[in-house]
């Protein structure tokens, strides 16, 4: 009976606190043998990075009513930042064998900084974030909003991931940044599960902070206003707000997370390639917002992991070929009849379920 | 409408559960059963490629398990879909040794998949069979390399190419790392031979317009273009040119990445009397390759064609049977060890393959071949020995003088 008043009253956290749980025992079932083979622990942390990156684009989107198809650009920047501090850890602050190949002969200027520890896990922060601020600034200032806003971003992620793709002695191009180890060296195989653990909770600790900083934000007022500006935005503003400067701040941190994201990516992934940053990738980001239910930040988590773990499956075996239509079936039937999401479906029927059973214990 | 909402509740949360445990799978374990894996891109713009290449995975594995399995087990494979997506690769490759703890895998079509998987195959000690050519300058102790090495497939072709006359040379291939390794090769060779490059292009991998470098090719005047250019955009290219009236006569072209699958989409008409380079063709005259064209066609109809990697493919299958066979046991170190004894060989399709014990990659016949206008590839000229691989091209005075060596 408490548990269910638990989950009425604070029904997002405790949900949260129950995929938090099952996700920190995982660990504890493979070293008990339980659960086969390490990998599935390196895959979760993977979906633990697509979760943060999904509790971004819904602050902006649930929340703010910004529609991003391109946070793909800021989860690849991120990602990158990782990567490059990764691999030169790998070559000793050597040139990479791509730079070799493009005719370089030293270390080019925008490597050195990502030489050392300190500096790489700033900008693994400061390049999404100076980015995202740097559009946000113009654009929402501008006053674009809706789907011009949607086409810019798309635009954006598109323009970078071919900038990626042609500086190629910088970037290696499509093959991307490869054959790195994790921040805590390498963490496959039986023999590494230390270093894997420690990535696996650090990454667990990080999306619970990012899910504490933003259920904070939503909470208090400034959440309100986040959704003032969502509903409408002109009244917002002659309300006295400043709403550009509410959209940008927002949009900053949502890039900022989702570049906190990328880095955790790369760790697990041991590479980065342009196709993080494409628009299909960014638009499968905002499915799983969709999915999981907008607007509700454990909703994005919900949907991050859901629909991951639910392609990680369904592609191979018998539905190898076939598993694309049954996501998409999956998202048509989602959109048209329960645009809640998981969440808005579990909010729409649970309080009946939960009086019907009371009525039941009433009378017995 | 209570009913319908109810229903569509039921089928999502079936769909959930589903997703979530993961259904399909014929899981059929048994002492008298050896797994092994399939990582091909089965949806993406790489399917198109890639399903080629596992059908005719299938077809062996089906072929060995008619003729009495390996050590007397039979052969099921597990197959994952790397949706074209490196990270995708990855993330299935690790899922395969690490869950499925398959025997060994085979897969990969891109470099940048291979690049991305190879480090997985490295540090779970596990083994790799990658049926395409590619760039070379890559020697993995855990990949066997089955299709060419560029010393058996670019550098043979160039050798063509200046035997025959041609003086001149437009180098042209799509934005990523096998054209740009390729025209690095190319460049060093042909400056070697005194050839001059009249021109160097890049396309990116989905361009569609090449009305731009069609006037820089105009412009150059070579006598022939170098064509490393992938998937669409040799659609796109050849059309264009066709739409100027270039054919064979005003622009002689050497493609890498054109097979008979590629033939049929460009079209014949288009195509006739362009050259290629590969290692084997449909048409390839030898009694292996009667059998594998029949039951390709029988197996997946008769409109399918067969094409080098898709034989290549097939190879992998078999060698690795072959290798197993003479290792008397699945485990990876053991048939590594066969395989870098340098005696694993079969008598394939496209004549007989060694694997070379210290780069493991193939010995294998190199084959220039003309289009016809059956949509067939017919072979003009063919090298007397199979050709030794040499990825890294250290047996070629040019190749060492260039520096084309990689790091360490």
């Amino acid at each position: 009976m408490r548990l269910l008043n638990l989950f009425l009253k604070h029904g997002s956290d405790t949900t949260f606190g129950i995929i938090v749980f099952i996700l920190a025992i995982m660990p504890v079932l493979l070293a008990a043998g339980v659960l086969n083979g390490g990998s599935t622990i390196l895959f979760l942390g993977k979906c633990i990075s697509f979760a943060i990156v999904a509790i971004g684009i819904d602050l902006i989107w649930g929340y703010t009513g910004i529609l991003s198809l391109g946070h793909g650009l800021y989860f690849g920047l991120g990602g990158y930042a990782m990567a490059m501090y990764l691999k030169l850890q790998a070559t000793g602050g050597q040139i990479t064998d791509f730079m070799h190949i493009g005719g370089l002969t030293e270390l080019p200027l925008i490597w050195k900084p990502f030489l050392h520890a300190p500096g790489s896990l700033f900008l693994i922060l400061i390049i999404p974030g100076l980015t995202a601020w740097l559009v946000g600034y113009f654009i929402f200032k501008n006053r674009v909003k809706g789907v011009y806003f949607s086409i810019i971003s798309q635009a954006l992620t598109w323009a970078a991931c071919s900038i990626f793709i042609a500086m190629s002695p910088y970037t290696n191009g499509n093959v991307g940044i490869t054959e790195i180890k994790s921040i805590f060296g390498s963490i496959k195989g039986s023999a590494n599960q230390g270093n894997m653990f420690t990535l696996f909770y650090i990454s667990l600790f990080a999306l619970v902070l990012i899910y504490a900083i933003s259920r904070f934000l939503v909470t208090r007022k400034f959440g309100k206003v986040l959704i003032a500006i969502r509903d409408g935005e002109n009244r917002t503003y002659f309300s006295g707000y400043p709403v550009s400067r509410f959209k940008t701040f927002i949009y900053v941190v949502s890039a900022v997370f989702a570049g906190i994201a990328g880095a955790i990516f790369v760790n697990f992934n041991g590479c980065i390639t342009p196709s993080q940053m494409t628009i299909t990738y960014s638009i499968g980001m905002v499915i799983w917002v969709a999915i999981g239910g907008r607007g509700t930040i454990v909703g994005a988590v919900i949907g991050a992991f859901f629909i991951n773990i639910c392609e990680y499956n369904l592609s191979s075996g018998s539905t190898v070929e076939i598993w694309q239509y049954i996501i998409g079936i999956l998202f048509c039937v989602t959109i048209l009849f329960f645009k809640g999401g998981i969440v808005g479906l579990v909010q729409e029927k649970a309080p009946n379920f939960i009086a019907k059973i009371r009525d039941r214990k009433v009378k017995a | 409408m209570n009913l319908k909402k109810t229903l569509l509740t039921t089928l999502a949360a079936g769909a959930l559960t589903a997703g979530i445990f993961g259904c399909g799978g014929e899981e059929e374990k048994s002492q008298a059963t050896v797994k092994v894996g399939l990582l091909h891109s089965l949806t993406g713009p790489m399917a198109i490629s890639e399903k080629a290449v596992r059908d005719a995975e299938v077809l062996a594995i089906e072929q060995i398990n008619a003729a009495g399995g390996v050590l007397g087990k039979k052969i099921i494979f597990v197959e994952e879909d790397g949706a074209s997506e490196p990270a995708t690769f990855a993330t299935k490759a690790e899922k395969l040794v690490d869950i499925e703890k398959v025997a060994t895998v085979f897969g990969c079509w891109t470099s940048s998949s291979r690049k991305a998987v190879k480090p997985i195959f490295e540090e779970y000690k596990s083994l790799l069979w990658y049926p395409v050519q590619y760039e070379g300058m890559e020697a993995s102790p855990n990949i066997v390399y089955t299709g060419a090495a560029p010393n058996q497939q670019i550098v043979p072709a160039i050798e063509y190419l200046i035997e025959k006359g041609y003086k001149k040379f437009f180098l042209l291939g799509s934005d990523y790392v096998f054209p740009r390794t390729a025209n690095m090769i190319i460049n060093a060779q042909a400056k070697a031979a005194g050839i001059s490059v009249v021109g160097e292009e890049y396309a990116d991998m989905d361009q569609t317009d090449f009305a731009a470098i069609i006037s820089k090719i105009e412009v150059a005047k070579p006598d022939v273009i170098v064509n490393t250019l992938n998937g669409t955009g040799n659609v796109s290219f050849f059309k264009q040119m066709s739409e100027k009236n270039y054919t064979s006569k005003e622009y002689m072209t050497m493609s890498f990445s054109i097979a008979e699958e590629e033939v049929s989409t460009i079209g014949p008409s288009i195509l006739k009397g362009h050259l290629v380079s590969w290692n084997y063709y449909q048409t390839t005259k030898t009694p292996e390759n009667d059998v594998f064209v029949a039951a390709y066609k029988a197996k997946f109809g008769s409109n399918r064609v067969t094409s080098d990697p898709a034989e290549a493919a097939y190879d992998a299958v078999y060698l690795w049977a072959e290798a197993v066979k003479k290792a008397g046991s699945f485990a990876v170190d053991s048939v590594l060890s066969v395989i870098r004894s340098g005696s694993v060989e079969f008598t394939a399709p496209e004549g007989k393959v060694v694997i070379d014990g210290k780069n493991q990659h193939l010995s294998k016949p190199v084959r220039i071949g003309e289009v016809a206008e059956d949509g067939l590839i017919h072979e003009v000229f063919a090298t007397p020995a199979p050709v030794s691989p040499d990825p890294y091209l250290t047996t070629y005075d040019w190749a060492v003088k260039a520096g084309l060596q990689p790091l360490n």
